[in-house]
């Protein structure tokens, strides 16, 4: 019933894929982490208009299906601008941006879960806001933050796969790919779960541990 | 010591000019001055919701009155008219000031993500970019002062209440500060513990250490103040030797709030006798 040569013979194909899944998920966590940092600390300001920018993100990203905006950013986005944008990119803009927004959110709460007696001291010390957040704050915050933020970041991962929608080669991409020629759907999806799950599992496990690690201390 | 302080010494510490803050619509404070002098060791007293947390929190702009004056050894660093900024201090001057000014709370703050030693390091480290060893030693001066050098590699978190609050005490101290400001440095210890606090402030305040102390320990205010300040309803409503305050208190506010403590210390005698 099964025939593996399809996988085998394709295996440059499964193993550029994942490359590509792994690269765009760095990529656009990394991405994602620096604009999510900055659209929290937006909304701990005391400054209404930024505070309100800053929640308009969040939820424009989290209230629109990342399906509908990554379409949105290939094929709406450069008539809209007049500019033209590659696949690549509007991939890369895309995910940033909607991963960004629940970074935000993880990055907001992991902040205002810190006892304001905490930012008292710093202050009565006479530090400024930036020597209040570096010293004090951000490196408390970060520990409680790294369970849910690895979270996200396997969320990121797996949300690479819409990516094959606006044709970047990615693992899912490569799948549909090899199912066309070798007419083996089964092996094909079943061989890119398999990946899917190698690459995952550990990485949940490590996520778990971080969380449990986290109750602890 | 700072050089301006001892320039001049007559100058007051601290002075307090008409501060005014409401939060919606309660009034905190309503129109408080006070002038505390050098070596002074007030004691702050008062009901809860006297406002006596949130005047002391003005003092170095951790609440932000709407009206009125303050500076720091003839230093102004605040001055309202009615939310108009008069005088714009940048945020780096208002630091620069609060840097001057040293503050202990109830419930310690101390940076659990730091031992005892980086806790009272932080300040200088950060604030005024001193030099390590210099920083290192002094603060390990002040851990010996407070009776804490041997805690110096721990984490704050295995510490007891009151060695937590003696640490904070040291980390404040190492930023030479002119001015100490306790807000009821005793109240989130358990009884046991309390001593040791007090002993530390005590210590203190004989070297001269300028102290505003917001408290409840009436025994305090008596033995180690010279100046009981008493707030009511957002004003200061009496003013004074701890003596005159405590044993013969001028109105009937500051009669009815110093009975209930002695009440509280007659309805315990029978219990204490009974042990």
């Amino acid at each position: 019933m099964f025939d593996w040569s399809a996988i085998t013979q394709n295996s440059h194909l499964i193993w550029s894929g994942v490359l590509i899944t792994l690269e765009y998920t760095v990529i656009t966590s990394l991405i994602g982490l620096v604009i999510g940092l900055i659209v929290a600390l937006m909304q701990l300001t005391s400054n209404k208009i930024v505070v309100v920018i800053g929640r308009l993100f969040v939820e424009f990203f989290r209230n629109i299906p990342l399906l509908v905006w990554l379409l949105w950013a290939y094929y709406a986005l450069p008539i809209f601008m007049g500019i033209n944008i590659s696949k690549e990119a509007a991939g890369i803009l895309a995910l940033s941006l909607y991963g960004a927004a629940y970074f935000a959110e993880i990055f907001r709460a992991g902040i205002q879960s810190i006892d304001s007696g905490q930012s008292d001291a710093a202050v009565a010390l006479g530090m400024s806001y930036r020597q209040m957040n570096v010293r004090v704050i951000l490196p408390q915050a970060l520990r409680r933050m790294i369970p849910p933020l690895a979270g996200q970041m396997i969320i990121q991962l797996k949300n690479t796969t819409l990516l094959a929608v606006i044709t970047v080669p990615d693992l899912l991409y490569q799948a549909e790919y090899i199912a066309s020629f070798t007419y083996r759907p089964l092996e094909v999806y079943t061989t890119i779960a398999l990946v899917f799950l190698a690459i995952l599992v550990p990485l949940t496990y490590i996520a778990r541990r971080l969380e449990q690690k986290e109750v602890k201390s | 010591m700072s050089s301006e302080t001892q320039a001049a010494p007559t100058t007051p510490a601290i002075s307090v000019e008409d501060i005014r803050l409401s939060y919606g619509e309660a009034q905190v404070l309503s129109g408080v001055d006070l002038t505390v002098n050098r070596g002074d060791v007030v004691a702050l007293i008062g009901s809860s919701g006297s406002g006596k947390t949130t005047l002391l929190r003005c003092l170095n702009l951790l609440a932000k009155p709407s009206h009125g004056k303050i500076s720091l050894s003839g230093d102004p660093f605040f001055h309202f008219d009615n939310g108009k900024d008069e005088l714009g201090l940048s945020a780096a001057q208002t630091n620069a000031i609060r840097s001057r000014i040293g503050m202990v709370f109830q419930q310690f703050n101390l940076f659990p993500h730091m031992k005892v030693l980086a806790n009272v390091m932080e300040g200088p480290k950060t604030v005024k970019g001193e030099a390590h060893s210099t920083n290192r030693d002094r603060a390990m001066s002040y851990l010996k002062k407070v009776g804490m050098a041997d805690f110096a590699d721990r984490s704050p978190s295995s510490l007891s209440g009151g060695q937590k609050q003696r640490v904070s005490i040291a980390r404040a101290l190492n930023m030479e500060p002119e001015v100490m400001l306790f807000d009821e440095p005793t109240s989130a210890l358990d009884p046991e513990l309390v001593g040791e606090v007090l002993s530390t402030m005590i210590e203190l305040a004989k070297e001269g250490m300028t102290m505003i102390v917001v408290t409840h320990e009436l025994g305090f205010a008596l033995e180690v103040a010279n100046r009981v300040v008493f707030l009511d309803q957002g004003t200061v409503c009496a003013d004074g030797p701890p003596s005159d305050i405590l044993m013969n208190p001028p109105n009937e506010r500051v009669k009815g709030f110093v009975n209930r403590f002695h009440q509280t210390a007659e309805m315990m005698k029978p219990f204490i006798k009974s042990e």
